[in-house]
């Protein structure tokens, strides 16, 4: 029966190829009909069937150590993937040998490296959509959530590059010099990379808030609102944020070895900012100073318009005194009359004294006569 | 709203600016301050002149917690001027001040001068009177003095227009007052005619 299975076995080890070995044999260990061998077997083995192979094979090999230290370095790379950088680095199992060093490195390395680029992505879409949002204003929303994940973003990252910075220069006993520079040279080419990236970010703000203020003065011009006012705002707001960048990268490079300086480029930052805002101030003058004048030709209209009014009223007033005049002098002419009745009426009285006596007389006259003849 | 300094200033590229000449009014500062006050004058008018392009006016405000506005006007010839005000005083004046302060100094020293004068030998006169006249904006600008006066007169003929009505008003009066009048007087004379015409008494 032992025969017969070598027998078995040896047709496939004659197909296969002979570098393969290993796997092909644990790949055609098919349904084997154990039952017999072991029933064969009984005396020599009373071991499990894995060991079967082993013992029926004479020309293969035995690669299991090969096969544990392949598992153990996938094993050791996959961890270095996973975990995050700082306790790989810290939990330092003495010693680590320098291949292990520069793996763990130019993990980090490429880590850091996908993650710019995913930044670039994100800062590319940011300017897109910046140069666009002249017209849409609910683009406003998205702008601000890109701006502040690409804010965090640059801070992981240079946070993670001082970090490898600081790995670096702490591993760098061990290496030899040409690997001691090569990595410092790593180190700065990623800075480089963060460094231009956060200029662009830099433009993108800038361009966005040149954006804001074109939108901002093109509505003014629609509704004649004064521009002064919004110029006091715009300044404290384009020089907040881009400071506050400023700030947050200087706190986080905390080496001092970064390529970053943004002290220089802060005053050119805030001069351009004074030039944007400039081109709007002469323009702002321009306008006050119509808009005085047009205040002043509003007032002189205005004066016209009482000066007409104040006519007017007085030519109603002019003909009521037309009717008093008319009234009184009706007036002085019937006193005038009565006057002259009153007097022609005292003349009257004081002329007519020979009609009496004549009147007297004849009542005498009438009054003997009537007594004359009665008595 | 008062004027704290004027300077004139000349501006050759980006960096070389020279003050050709200042003026201040420090009155409102007590004594110890001011001479702490005046160089941080001159200095904040040097960089903002500094950080001004060619051909734009600005103004600036120069502090969050200080009352003043600095602003400048950077000619397109080189010639400069800032301001240093109280942040009340009108900014449309300001301006218009600075452009005729530039245009008294044209007329006092040709532009061809203005290269080779050093730092603080520009010296017109005016400049410091014209520094005390606009102290009050009102009277000194042109514009300004326009507008009060209108404005006055806008004032005096509303009330020759109150006054008006009131004539009116007792115009109205006269003429009810005159039309009874003439009634009275009628009826007096009827009366005195007709004792003369009817039937004598006796």
């Amino acid at each position: 029966m032992q025969q017969e299975a070598r027998h078995r076995w040896a047709p496939s080890a004659s197909k296969t190829l002979p570098s393969t070995t290993t796997t092909t044999y644990i790949e055609t260990l098919e349904p084997f009909p154990y039952q017999t061998l072991n029933n064969n077997n009984n005396t020599s083995s009373s071991s499990s069937s894995f060991f079967l192979p082993l013992t029926i094979m004479p020309n293969g090999r035995d690669r299991t150590s090969e096969f544990q230290t392949t598992v153990r370095t996938f094993a050791s790379r996959r961890n270095g993937l996973d975990g995050p950088l700082p306790t790989t680095i810290n939990r330092r199992q003495h010693p680590q040998s320098p291949t292990e060093q520069r793996g763990i490195f130019m993990q980090h390395a490429k880590r850091i490296g996908n993650d710019l680029s995913q930044t670039f992505l994100k800062l590319e879409q940011l300017s897109m959509i910046a140069k666009q949002s002249s017209l849409f204003h609910d683009r406003t929303m998205e702008i601000q959530d890109l701006t502040l994940s690409i804010k965090q973003d640059i801070g992981n990252l240079n946070r993670q590059i001082a970090q490898l910075q600081q790995y670096m220069r702490d591993t760098n006993g061990v290496k030899s010099k040409n690997s001691q520079t090569h990595s410092s040279s790593v180190v700065f080419v990623l800075q480089s990379k963060l460094a231009t990236m956060s200029n662009d970010f830099k433009q993108v703000l800038e361009a966005r808030t040149q954006n804001l203020k074109d939108e901002k003065t093109r509505r003014d011009v629609f509704s004649r609102n004064t521009v002064a006012s919004s110029l006091t705002a715009a300044p404290s707001i384009a020089n907040g944020r881009p400071s506050v960048l400023f700030r947050d990268e200087q706190r986080t490079t905390s080496g001092g070895d970064a390529v970053i300086d943004m002290g220089s480029d802060g005053g050119h930052h805030s001069s351009m900012k004074q030039q944007l805002l400039a081109i709007d101030e002469t323009d702002t003058y321009l306008a006050t100073r119509s808009e005085a004048m047009q205040n002043i030709e509003q007032t002189i209209v205005e004066l016209g318009d009482i000066f007409t009014q104040l006519a007017t009223m007085v030519r109603q007033q002019e003909e009521l005194i037309h009717r008093i005049d008319a009234n009184v002098d009706d007036a002085t002419s019937h006193i005038e009359g009565a006057h002259t009745e009153l007097l022609k009426y005292l003349r009257s009285v004081t002329s007519n004294r020979w009609l009496i006596i004549k009147v007297f007389a004849v009542l005498i006259i009438f009054f003997l006569i009537f007594i004359v003849f009665l008595a | 709203m008062k004027i704290l300094a004027l300077f004139v200033l000349h501006k050759e590229g980006d960096k070389n600016v020279r003050i050709l000449q200042n003026e201040f009014n420090l009155d409102s500062f007590g004594y110890f301050e001011r001479r702490g006050v005046q160089p941080l004058l001159v200095f904040s008018a040097r960089t903002v002149t500094e950080r001004t392009a060619l051909d734009t006016r600005q103004s600036v405000e120069a502090d969050q917690n200080v009352n003043a506005m600095v602003h400048v006007y950077v000619r397109r010839d080189g010639l400069a001027s800032v301001l240093v005000a109280d942040s009340e005083y009108p900014q449309r004046v300001a301006h218009t001040l600075l452009s005729k302060v530039m245009d008294d100094f044209t007329a006092m020293y040709p532009p061809s001068s203005w290269g080779s004068m050093g730092e603080q030998t520009g010296k017109m006169v005016s400049l410091g009177e014209t520094l005390k006249k606009y102290q009050n904006p009102s009277e000194a600008d042109p514009l300004m003095r326009l507008q009060k006066d209108l404005d006055d007169t806008k004032d005096i003929l509303k009330s020759t227009l109150v006054n008006v009505l009131e004539r009116g008003e007792k115009i109205d009066d006269l003429v009810a007052r005159s039309n009874d009048l003439s009634f009275e007087a009628k009826a007096f004379y009827t009366t005195a005619r007709k004792t003369n015409r009817c039937c004598t008494l006796f």
